[in-house]
């Protein structure tokens, strides 16, 4: 009994240690280009973390199943090799089904390769821990990567463009009437930049105030 | 040695599980995309060509132009995909014209535009300025089209392939002459002519010689160094090679080749500062 509380408690440590405690962006600073590069507008930060998450999980998963059959001098290039496969998986299902999501996202699926967030969940957590621990880490990476992303292009977005919901003119809100001149720089990548930087101050005041170290 | 074999081989599987996978889902997503594509291009051509009934293609310099017709067999227009260089990389589109040459829209299909900037040549503010302009306007920036300030590399590029895929198909399919550039008819002589530059007027000299474009020099400009001295020497060598202001502008400083072109073509227009010796006898 005691037993399964604290495999219980394990988990939902596993799952809320990305989202908060080590977030991949606003904590550990780790896979910042596609942050940076496709946040400037909400719906392709979104897609980006959800891409990136589908990813880390498949990798997570599959690597650390594999853990006791790959010798430990050649893991660094069978981690590339898994994580690049199911990058490339989701690139040509994405070119399929969601061609919009795609094309904004561009060469940023591709890089997802070299995201630092993916290899290092691979090398610091899958490789030495069971598949549904490895699996429940990867969702909470994900999820921590995703909201981090999120909150960064909300901001972007509302700043750089004044909508919510673009670029797509069918489903794009504008918040502040048609007459308004969004901060463009924000929509640039100088503007994501100073964006990072002020969220970075903001939550780490936040997380200070909550005692999260 | 035993070690090695063993490394090796599970890299080996590792990597044909990897190519055995995404062979596997290639073959099950290349369709899908193919057959995208497909439609949405099919999709452009009956919105710009609602009659369509049956289209053929064909290359002309390495471009694809979709002659479109109705049910009667009658040209109603064109589709052409044309490739051209952007600021930042290959910019493709379609360009659909009427059976008269007419532009009835563009649809910018992949780009690599800066965003927020060059971007700009998505947009319908910028592109329904060419919609109704054909062969016989001036697609020219500052003439019946105007490049956008902060974009001008992106928007010129686009008016300057613009401008020529219209020659092109006036050319090679609606048979049209070939007119303000037509140098053989151009009197032999001197002649000068201007365009708005960048930075203020630019003047050039153009000499004609038993039908020939012999020679053009800038005598005045005023554009930014650093960019126009690449283009000035490359647009006028360009022009005298082939004989035609119908060019390819992709230097680096495409706006102002832009302009050059421009002015030789004013020069043609205008009357000679200095007659040829092989004028047509009437001048002393």
């Amino acid at each position: 009994m005691t037993e399964q509380l604290s495999d219980k408690s394990v988990y939902v440590q596993d799952l809320t240690r990305g989202i908060v405690r080590e977030n991949p962006v606003f904590k550990l600073l780790l896979g910042l280009c596609p942050v940076l590069g496709v946040t400037a507008f909400f719906i392709n930060g979104v897609g980006m973390g959800i891409a990136a998450t589908a990813v880390l999980v498949a990798s997570n998963v599959v690597i650390s199943s594999l853990k006791k059959f790959i010798p430990p001098q050649v893991r660094i290039p069978c981690f590339i090799v898994v994580i690049a496969t199911f990058v490339t998986v989701i690139d040509m299902v994405l070119e399929a089904f969601q061609p919009a999501l795609h094309e904004a996202l561009g060469i940023f699926v591709p890089l997802i390769v070299v995201n630092c967030v993916i290899l290092g969940r691979a090398e610091a957590f899958a490789g030495k821990q069971p598949v549904i621990r490895s699996l429940i880490d990867g969702i909470g990476v994900g999820i921590g990567f995703t909201l981090a992303l999120g909150i960064l292009a909300f901001v972007r977005e509302v700043a750089g463009h004044g909508t919510l919901m673009g670029p797509d003119p069918e489903s794009a809100v504008y918040l502040f009437g048609p007459g308004f001149e969004p901060m463009g720089l924000f929509a640039q990548p100088p503007g994501a930049f100073i964006a990072l930087g002020l969220l970075l101050g903001i939550f780490n005041v936040i997380f200070k105030k909550l005692n999260i170290k | 040695m035993h070690n090695i074999i063993r490394l090796s081989s599970v890299l080996v599987l590792v990597a044909m599980l990897s190519a055995a996978l995404l062979t596997g889902l290639h073959n099950l997503t290349e369709p899908v995309i193919r057959e995208r594509e497909e439609r949405e291009y099919i999709e452009a051509l009956e919105k710009f060509f609602p009659d369509l009934d049956n289209f053929e293609s064909e290359t002309v310099d390495g471009e694809s132009f979709d002659l479109v017709y109705d049910q009667e067999g009658e040209l109603l227009g064109i589709m052409a995909t044309v490739s051209t260089q952007g600021y930042d990389g290959t910019i493709r589109y379609n360009l659909a014209v009427d059976d008269e040459g007419i532009i009835k829209g563009i649809i910018v299909t992949s780009h690599s535009e800066t965003p927020g900037i060059g971007d700009v040549i998505t947009t319908s503010d910028f592109q329904e300025q060419f919609i109704g302009k054909g062969y016989d306007d001036q697609i020219q920036d500052g003439e019946d089209v105007d490049a956008v300030s902060g974009a001008t590399e992106s928007t010129a590029a686009m008016i300057g392939s613009i401008r020529r895929t219209v020659v092109n198909i006036g050319e090679h399919f609606l048979g049209k002459e070939v007119a303000s550039s037509d140098i053989p008819s151009v009197e032999d002589g001197v002649y000068h002519g201007s365009a708005e530059g960048t930075r203020g007027t630019l003047t050039v000299e153009v000499e004609i010689s038993e039908g020939r474009l012999e020679r053009i020099e800038v005598i005045e400009q005023n554009e930014t160094d650093a960019y126009f001295v690449e283009s000035y020497p490359l647009i006028p060598e360009k022009i005298v090679e082939e004989q035609s202001l119908n060019v390819d502008t992709q230097t680096g400083a495409t706006l102002s080749a832009e302009r050059i072109i421009f002015a030789v073509e004013n020069a043609l227009k205008s009357t000679p500062v200095e007659e040829g010796s092989g004028g047509d006898g009437t001048v002393e």
